[in-house]
């Protein structure tokens, strides 16, 4: 179905990736605790390695939780499917793209 | 969604809760048979099975001056039902079908 | 001059009607109808006779003047007394305002735009009566805002979080739920609006935004904005008037109107509810005396009343209750806890201030929520104490994820799994957009070129077109100032307020 209006409806999306430039959004979901309201959501260069992505943004995020264990094992989601990220893997290499969801939570 | 009828579904009024719409709030508790008169804070709520009567002799005969029926738009808070009638003598509440 | 002999003057209310409103009106004769009124056709309603259009309160012009005159003149009454007797003192509690404080930036906004785009309806509507009811709703609608604003200014004079409302309504994350919602409907045709705004929200809605609140607020102290709520629900009761008469009206006039309405039923009554969880916490969290919890109000105005009443009236007209209204009802034991939970959590980034419940509130929520609270809600809260022994403050270091539709973080779960948050995804045009629930989902589908044109405060964040790349940049631009935001315990309001109420000082020294 389309917007029936009374002349050409046709507007960008006001969050697509090319506003952002070399970077994309990002978003990190901590299934396993109800600590954070919501899943976060960051902007990082697609170029960014994983290291980086997890020590630098996520971790001093996630560390305002006290049970936060940053160096835990932990197990990985994107697009429903587990994976493995690897420290020198870049975002765009694990396939994150622009405003996607990776869910983790503490191995059991 | 045909559980209850027009004719026993719940209709009600809520009504600020005033010196002034004591004799509103009365003549309603005396028209209306089987109604229920609820109060909450800051404001009165009567509910009655299919239909609510506002009449105005019975308001006026409390309130001993003559009294408009447009007056009870600043008696009503709030309702649930339809208003089926607001003519000079009286306010209907009731649904439909 | 000569006087005319007086003759029988007294029309009964119905003759005034049929003479003073509905009379005035006139057929064009030398300008084409469809160029008088554009905007009547392209939803594809269709109206066969604008005649049949009833409207029970019988309104003339001058009727309408003298009791709106005069309800003014009761509430103003109010509010001076209210004022020169410093009756802010009596309120149970300064943090009762916070309340006050979403209301007056998320809601009364809402009203000017409501007041807006009735008046296009009285210009727009083909018939003379739909005009002229939508006509005094839009001053109704002016009114509602004036008489807010006019009734927290008092509050202004002495606490955080008032001073900066309409700013913040354009600009703050909480706000953009409201704003969105409304400029969503603003944005629709005519006969769409009519159902969004006057069916939707008015008649199916209205009850729980407002009721509770003004009861809350008759509870509290707050005999002012107890009295303009109720001064302008006494206006209300002639919307949802306004708004039953339209959905019925349009029904009847046309089979090929009922999927249309049922449609615009299903998209905006999730529209609105959606935007009732600000109310929700309200009900449960910010006031400090409790009226009655949000799921007692949901069961009542909304269960009760709408589904067990109106909706069975509808059904005559092959209307069924809202499309996903189950998952509603199902999250009516946890959704005030897991939105009051967030807003705690970005306090730090709004105009209002929030605090861990105390042994009595959270007793309140067990007694309230039998099946929830204990289990899923009082953990976080006993964690967060401890948390604020040990010296902290839970105050998240970053943004949320939000809902393309109705622009709340993404902080719903699953209906029937409380514990797992509800994400949903959708494709188009090759871009991901994430929703909050099926049926924030499912109105994106439906237009997802509409919904595409969001503004997400985050996104905007972080686009940077909200004052610069840092937190403090972001709240500069919203306008928040000391006192304004965070934690209630040892804020500005808490401070003067002890002040106020120690005996040992003079009252109102800081007034």
């Amino acid at each position: 179905m389309t917007v029936k209006s009374i002349g050409a409806y046709e507007f960008p999306s006001r969050s697509r990736q090319e506003l952002y430039g070399d970077d994309q959004l990002v978003h990190v979901w901590f299934t396993d605790t109800l600590w954070f309201a919501a899943a976060a959501c960051f902007r990082a260069p697609r170029a960014m390695t994983w290291a980086d992505f997890w020590n630098g943004v996520v971790v001093p995020f996630a560390e305002e939780d006290p049970d936060f264990d940053a160096a835990a094992p932990r197990v990985w989601t994107l697009h429903g499917a587990q994976f493995q990220p690897r420290d020198d893997q870049t975002l765009a290499e694990l396939g994150v793209g622009h405003k996607d969801v990776i869910g983790t939570r503490v191995a059991a | 969604m045909t559980a209850t009828p027009a004719a026993t579904r719940t209709v009600g009024v809520d009504i600020q809760e005033s010196e002034a719409n004591r004799s509103v709030v009365e003549a309603i508790e005396a028209t209306n048979d089987g109604c229920t008169v609820k109060h909450m804070p800051g404001l009165v709520r009567i509910s009655a099975p299919g239909r609510l009567v506002v009449t105005r002799e019975a308001v006026e005969e409390r309130l001993g001056r003559e009294w408009e029926t447009h007056e009870f738009q600043l008696a009503i808070v709030s309702y649930f039902g339809h208003i089926k009638e607001w003519d000079d003598d009286e306010i209907v509440i009731a649904w439909d079908h | 001059m000569t006087i005319a002999p007086k003759g029988p003057r007294k029309l009964t209310m119905k003759q005034r009607y049929e003479a003073l409103t509905r009379d005035l009106d006139w057929e064009p004769s030398y300008v084409d109808k469809r160029d008088v009124f554009p905007h009547t056709e392209f939803e594809g309603i269709k109206i066969h006779d604008w005649g049949k259009w009833e409207d029970p309160f019988r309104l003339t012009v001058d009727a309408y003047a003298k009791y709106q005159a005069e309800k003014d003149k009761r509430l103003y009454a109010v509010l001076d007394g209210f004022a020169q007797s410093q009756g802010h003192l009596s309120l149970t509690d300064a943090s009762y305002l916070n309340a006050m404080k979403v209301f007056l930036q998320g809601v009364t906004p809402l009203e000017y735009t409501a007041h807006r785009n009735f008046a296009y309806l009285a210009r727009h509507l083909n018939g003379p009566g739909p005009r002229f009811a939508a006509l005094c709703q839009s001053i109704d609608e002016l009114r509602h805002t004036q008489t807010e604003i006019h009734t927290l200014s008092n509050y202004n004079k002495y606490y955080g979080g008032f001073h900066n409302y309409l700013e913040q309504h354009d600009r703050v994350w909480y706000l953009s739920v409201p704003k969105s919602f409304f400029d969503d409907a603003l944005s629709a045709g005519p006969f769409e609006f009519l159902i969004a705004i006057g069916f939707s929200f008015e008649y199916l809605l209205t009850n729980l935004l407002f009721v509770p609140f003004m009861s809350g607020a008759s509870f509290n102290g707050d005999l002012p904005t107890m009295t303009f709520g109720f001064s302008a629900q006494s206006d209300e009761s002639r919307h949802m008037t306004l708004g039953l008469e339209a959905i019925k009206f349009i029904l009847e006039q046309d089979e090929g109107n009922v999927p249309i309405v049922q449609a615009w039923i299903d998209k905006w009554f999730w529209r609105g509810y959606r935007v009732t969880a600000l109310v929700a916490q309200m009900l449960d969290y910010m006031l400090p005396r409790k009226v009655m919890s949000w799921k007692e109000s949901f069961e009542l105005y909304f269960e009760e009343q709408m589904l067990g009443g109106l909706f069975a009236d509808l059904a005559f007209y092959g209307i069924t209750p809202p499309k996903h209204v189950d998952d509603a009802i199902a999250e009516k034991e946890t959704l005030s806890h897991q939105v009051y939970w967030t807003l705690y959590q970005f306090s730090h980034a709004a105009a209002f201030t929030t605090s861990v419940p105390d042994a009595e509130h959270q007793q309140w929520l067990r007694d309230n929520y039998p099946d929830t609270f204990e289990q899923l809600y009082q953990p976080l809260w006993a964690k967060e104490e401890k948390n604020i022994e040990a010296g902290g403050r839970h105050f998240w270091r970053g943004l949320p994820q939000l809902c393309q539709v109705c622009q709340v973080p993404m902080l719903f779960t699953e209906p029937g799994d409380p514990t797992t948050i509800c994400q949903r995804e959708s494709v188009y045009d090759g871009e991901t957009f994430q929703t909050c629930s099926n049926g924030c989902q499912w109105i994106f589908e439906r237009e997802p070129e509409k919904y595409v044109q969001a503004w997400l405060p985050v996104h905007q964040i972080y686009q940077g077109s909200c004052g610069g790349p840092t937190l403090p940049d972001v709240l500069q631009w919203y306008g928040l100032e000391e006192g304004d935001s965070g934690e209630y315990k040892g804020s500005v309001d808490e401070k003067n307020w002890n002040t106020w109420h120690d005996d040992h000082a003079p009252t109102g020294t800081e007034g």
